[in-house]
């Protein structure tokens, strides 16, 4: 294949480049990215030369790392509430007793958090306890609407196929249902990290007591301090990058099956 | 051996000398119903132990029918993976009911545990075999060293060819259920280089044992009757206006061996084949 071809290949339908190549084209994306940015016309969106400098001033004066920090536990404290509760209710899902429930969780998805303020107020109080319980209800209604999902599109032949081997019930749940769906689990919980960053911020806004970067956002926010609203957004993207990025190590590391099929891997 | 309450035995004169012993598996009477349809209407036959004198004679089955005719749900009945609405599926002498796990399967795609190893496929059906841990790992060795896989045994079964990936089912299930296997359209989509490959490995299983019996459920007529000893034909009665009947069950058994047709290399270019294939042919159309 000569040279001229493969650079074609990156406008083609499925196909499959080299990492050099996928490398070369995202560098030149960002670089585009940075351009417009910098040449946009736009005179309220601020420029780099003016959110590098509102960072390391958050960063440096006002604390910015503490409060990432705060809000990266509160994060992962909430991430493993949820993956506790959500992964027990999807697999408890084999049971028919137990299916309304997972239903009635998933139909949750259609509630605003912030309509829910006041009870969750009621039930554990404000502050922290609060926070954790508004971002645990937020991830686990998607993350028991996923995995829910993913373990009713087991075929059957996955179940007799276990069954066949002398399986029990209960370990062909553990084997074709816990364990054959590992890789998707950590999928969903790779999309629910994600969107746990994205409510945090407006948690953090309902309730603003230990702080935390959303309480900040809002601060600046509230003030029309745009470089540093962009400043903040941009770390949190950055954080929410390495995380994905660990997650996925962590699955092709716990699953090195889940990805031997794929066209892109 | 093929002892039928139900449909016809076709037989001819005997061309070796065999005893037919216990009986090994014992379908009485099985019907199924599948909402309101009547999919399997009273089945019936039996397969016993043969035995010859200074070899080791294990017995194939062809299960033949047209497509969808019942003989999946046939299928599971004998797995043991469903019940029958009335009747009975018996293992062994005397016979007990039949419970999954008693029967291997092999179903048609072959399925495996696509987040385990080869050996560990083997391994975690082993380890449900009732055996010492030390014994099962040795026979997942020995079955790894028999099928070729040995280099195979750290691959997942996705990183497997067709080929590969159907010896890795065949030897999940030996290493489960001892001696009886199910296998479900194994000839299904084959050329003609993977199809005797496939024949060599059904015939080299059930000549490994005594005892070692393969049910073939097939719509291939040509391929099961290269590799059985006997031909169970399943399909539906017609009325009077040709009509079919709702209801499978078993339509003809041929018993291969009296015929001369079993247990021979180079069988098919044979007359006797030629003929009997044109019989069942025949037969197979009006199903």
């Amino acid at each position: 294949m000569t040279t001229a071809t493969s650079w074609l290949d990156i406008v083609r339908p499925n196909q499959a480049v080299s990492r050099s190549t996928m490398q070369i084209v995202i560098g030149v994306q960002v670089a585009v990215a940075l351009l417009l940015w910098w040449l946009s016309p736009w005179a309220a969106l601020p420029k780099p030369n003016e959110v590098f400098p509102a960072v390391a001033k958050l960063w440096l004066e006002q604390g910015l790392g503490p409060e990432l920090v705060t809000s990266f536990w509160m994060n992962v404290q909430a991430l493993a509430i949820t993956a506790f509760i959500s992964l027990g209710l999807a697999y408890l899902s084999v049971m028919p007793a137990v299916r309304p429930i997972v239903a009635a969780v998933a139909k949750g998805r259609f509630l605003g958090l912030s309509g829910l303020t006041f009870i969750f107020t009621l039930m554990v109080g404000g502050g922290r306890p609060l926070k954790l319980a508004l971002l645990v209800f937020g991830m686990t209604v998607f993350f028991v609407t996923s995995m829910a999902a993913v373990v009713a599109a087991i075929p059957k032949s996955s179940f007799d196929h276990a069954r066949s081997l002398r399986m029990s019930e209960w370990e062909v749940v553990w084997d074709v249902v816990v364990l054959g769906t590992l890789d998707q689990a950590i999928e969903v919980f790779r999309q629910n990290a994600a969107i746990g960053w994205m409510m945090l911020t407006m948690v953090e806004g309902i309730s603003r007591s230990e702080g935390g970067v959303g309480a900040m956002l809002l601060n600046q926010n509230k003030h029309f301090h745009l470089a540093e609203v962009f400043g903040i957004q941009i770390l949190i993207l950055l954080v929410g990058l390495v995380q994905d990025y660990g997650i996925g190590v962590f699955k092709n590391a716990v699953c090195p099956w889940a990805n031997l099929t794929l066209e892109r891997r | 051996m093929g002892k039928s309450d139900a449909g016809a035995q076709v037989g001819m004169s005997a061309n070796y000398e065999y005893t037919l012993e216990e009986s090994i598996l014992k379908v009485e009477d099985a019907s199924l119903t599948l909402g309101e349809n009547l999919i399997l209407d009273k089945v019936s036959f039996e397969i016993r132990n043969i035995t010859r004198p200074d070899s080791i004679a294990g017995q194939v089955v062809g299960l033949l029918g047209p497509s969808g005719i019942g003989k999946t749900q046939l299928f599971h009945l004998l797995a043991g993976l469903k019940q029958p609405t009335s009747g009975r599926v018996l293992i062994g002498d005397p016979g007990v009911p039949v419970k999954r796990g008693m029967v291997g399967v092999v179903a048609q795609h072959y399925p495996l545990f696509m987040h385990r190893s080869v050996l560990n496929n083997l391994l975690v059906a082993g380890a449900r075999s009732g055996k010492p841990e030390a014994e099962y790992k040795q026979k997942a060795h020995n079955l790894l060293e028999q099928f070729r896989l040995l280099d195979r045994a750290n691959h997942f079964p996705s990183q497997l060819s067709g080929g590969q990936r159907q010896r890795v089912a065949i030897a999940q299930q030996i290493m489960c259920s001892e001696s009886f296997l199910l296998m479900d359209e194994p000839f299904s989509g084959l050329d003609l280089m993977a199809l005797r490959k496939v024949q060599e490995l059904i015939h080299g299983i059930s000549t490994a044992h005594e005892f070692n019996t393969i049910i073939v459920v097939t719509h291939d007529i040509t391929a099961a009757l290269e590799v059985a000893d006997t031909i169970l034909l399943l399909g539906r009665n017609s009325d009077e206006q040709g009509r079919f009947i709702p209801g499978a069950r078993i339509q003809a058994i041929y018993n291969l061996i009296e015929r001369g047709l079993a247990w021979r290399k180079g069988i098919s270019s044979t007359p006797a084949f030629v003929d009997c294939l044109a019989e069942i042919r025949d037969r197979f159309a009006l199903l």
